[in-house]
């Protein structure tokens, strides 16, 4: 019992960073805009939370900053996917190298540098619930962010006229354009809001799980990300039960190897891509055959004024 | 056609005695190939004037970087020597993202596919070597290079084809696996037990080593990288199977009327794209390394991508992008070597070229016109 809550409770952790950047993918996505780019965002993410967590000391500052940075960084995707129309594939691509040539660059002086981990506050009263108390409600700050803010972006796309006018632009922008609203501002709206979630999402690698540095400190995980996108059906409060999901698989990962799991360890670390892959391959058929079609429909277009779509 | 979506109130950037100055963008009625080129040209000069304010950002005289990187580069022997070894890999690469990209895949899992090719040539390297005729193992190498990288590439192919799972995820996804698996393998069954417990195989015998140009480290595989090219330009504009890819690229619907079967192609071309990527790692172990071992690709996988949007999937525009490209990584190298600068450069450049590239796209289809109009 006692380890099951520990893998449970490992799984969150993991799981937070993924769910920060799936919420992050899911207000872009909604807007109509691919951010295929949230590994590199992640990474500047980390790399300035890093910095400036190795300067002030400060936590706060600290995912204060990575949020900055990434929505900063998010913006030169939103120039050249919205205002100069090209591939948001491609820019995303483009994103992902930027991102982590950053990371790399300026990272390789800072390798050694420790931080003191993010420390756990136990929530009074809530932490005492057995099992959901201590794998929920004793957990670092970041963590409780967490929650907090799948709560708000979920009122915020479904419950607000402004979250009504984001679905729309990634339903149907040129309707949106004849009733007056700025598909350009709506869309770098959810661009930079998502990345700068997807940038606090990479800040909890140094601040929470590594607290030290090392190059491409983000593992792949910005990928599985895009992936758990899909997987929530673009709703933010899916996207928590998809991001604990994934983190129960990267903990396992830890776990096995304490437990003394004959395994090769690079076969446990291939387990969340696998298992990534295997998902997405599921949820695809399922939505086939159900003939479902939640993605948003003008996912990935350019739309400019006055062109046939 | 206008830049910002509302000009009656962005677009006053001028006002002088009540003259308006508007930008708007027009499409050009036709567009030119010289046009393209000048375009390039600007975003490649754009590249530079980031990069400057970058060599200042880290402290480094921009104008004596430029020329050390110039020198080293195209005024030594070894600079020109370094940039064809390093266009080899880029070659294959940017040619395995272009032939997907001409039937409209992203394949953008090539690192992977690099990957697997080494694998399947290493194994027949260490297990078959000194029991087959002279000349026939290197031949069975290359093979099964394509072969590792083929079923790989296969895999993407086959879940867009029969399931229609998103081929960009999966494809990047197995990159991560694949390197897992050569992991695995390293410190594994195949590290030489000689090795001081690096993670690296035995040096292959020279049945197993691609033969090099006099006393240079460039090697055939430049030679197969330019036959493959040709090959791929062959199938693509003179076969009906080129014809069939390139029809479904522009028009799937069509492609499906006129009898092509999606499918198959889609599973066909992901294996030829995972083949020629796996045949990037050929030519890199047997070329250059002898042996199979960790960083064997600094991203050459990944730059294909590049290498492929720069030369608009044309395989023939893919040497000169190769070329293009394995200049960076040169002078990322000389960087690195005059001023400590990490390697991991090679992708902030990367990332900085596409951006510039992707958007001055506009500019070809579009021109910038200003209209001025009294108020």
């Amino acid at each position: 019992m006692e380890f099951f809550i520990q893998i449970l409770f490992a799984a969150v952790v993991m799981g937070t960073p993924l769910l920060y950047a799936t919420l992050g993918g899911v207000i872009s996505e909604r807007a109509g805009v691919i951010n295929l780019g949230m590994e590199g965002l992640m990474l500047v993410g980390a790399l300035v939370a890093f910095v400036v967590m190795l300067n002030t000391g400060s936590y706060f500052y600290a995912v204060a900053a990575a949020a900055f940075a990434s929505g900063i960084v998010s913006m030169i995707h939103g120039v050249v996917c919205l205002m100069l129309r090209a591939s948001q594939i491609a820019s995303g691509l483009a994103l992902t190298f930027f991102g982590t040539g950053l990371s790399g660059l300026f990272g390789d002086k800072l390798m050694g540098e420790t931080v003191e981990p993010l420390s756990r506050i136990p929530i009074p009263g809530l932490h005492a619930i057995p099992v959901l108390g201590p794998v929920l409600f004793n957990q670092d700050a970041l963590v409780y962010f967490s929650y907090i803010c799948v709560a708000l972006s979920w009122w915020m796309l479904f419950k607000t006229r402004l979250g009504l006018n984001i679905r729309s632009m990634g339903e149907a922008p040129e309707v949106c354009d004849s009733l007056g609203l700025s598909v350009l501002g709506y869309r770098f709206f959810a661009v930079i809001v998502g990345g700068m979630f997807i940038g606090i999402g990479g800040a909890y690698f140094p601040l929470a799980l590594t607290p030290f540095w090392v190059d491409g400190i983000t593992a792949g995980r910005g990928w599985i990300a895009v992936a758990l996108v899909i997987f929530a059906f673009w709703d933010p409060v899916k996207a928590l039960g998809g991001a604990y999901l994934f983190g129960f698989a990267l903990a396992l990962e830890l776990r096995l190897q304490i437990l003394g799991v004959e395994m090769s360890p690079y076969f446990l670390k291939m387990l969340p891509f696998v298992l990534t892959i295997l998902v997405l391959t599921l949820v695809t058929i399922r939505n086939n055959r159900r003939g479902i079609q939640v993605m948003p429909a003008a996912l990935g277009t350019v739309f400019f004024r006055g062109e046939k779509h | 056609m206008q830049l910002f979506p509302a000009p009656q109130r962005a677009g006053n950037l001028l006002k002088a005695n009540s003259i308006s100055v508007q930008i708007f963008l027009e499409k050009r009625v036709n567009t030119s190939s010289r046009g393209r080129v000048l375009v390039l040209a600007s975003a490649l000069l754009l590249v530079l004037l980031i990069s400057w304010f970058f060599f200042l950002a880290v402290g480094i005289e921009p104008l004596a970087a430029y020329k050390i990187i110039g020198e080293e580069i195209f005024l030594t022997k070894y600079g020109w020597q370094d940039l064809l070894v390093k266009m080899t890999p880029l070659m294959f690469t940017g040619l395995a993202v272009a032939l997907a990209a001409q039937m409209r895949l992203w394949n953008i899992g090539a690192e992977g596919q690099f990957h697997m090719g080494t694998f399947a040539m290493t194994w027949v390297a260490l297990h078959y070597d000194g029991q087959l005729p002279d000349g026939m193992l290197i031949v069975i190498m290359f093979i099964m290079a394509m072969i590792g990288g083929g079923l790989w590439g296969s895999i993407p192919g086959c879940l867009k084809a029969r399931f229609g799972v998103n081929e960009i995820i999966t494809s990047l996804l197995l990159n991560y696996v694949a390197a897992a698996w050569i992991d695995h393998l390293l410190f594994g069954a195949w590290r030489d037990p000689g090795s001081n417990n690096f993670p690296i195989t035995k040096e292959f015998s020279e049945a197993a080593q691609l033969p090099a140009f006099g006393n240079t480290s460039i090697h055939a595989g430049l030679i197969l990288a330019v036959i493959f090219v040709v090959i791929v330009a062959w199938i693509l504009w003179k076969t009906q199977l080129g014809f069939k890819i390139r029809l479904t690229g522009d028009n799937p619907d069509a492609a499906r009327y006129a009898g092509v079967n999606i499918r198959t192609l889609t599973i066909l071309v992901f294996a030829a794209s995972g083949a020629i990527a796996g045949l990037a790692g050929f030519s890199e172990v047997a070329g250059i390394h002898y042996r199979l071992q960790q960083n064997i690709s600094i991203g050459y996988g990944y730059t294909g991508i590049i290498v492929a949007w720069l030369a608009r999937n044309h395989p023939l525009g893919i040497v000169l992008s190769a070329f293009f490209m394995s200049i960076v990584f040169v002078s990322a190298e000389v960087l690195q070597i005059e001023y400590g600068l990490p390697i991991s450069m090679v992708y902030l450049y990367q990332g900085i070229i596409l951006f510039t590239v992707l958007g001055s796209d506009i500019f070809t289809e579009y021109r910038l016109r200003f209209t001025r109009f009294l108020l």
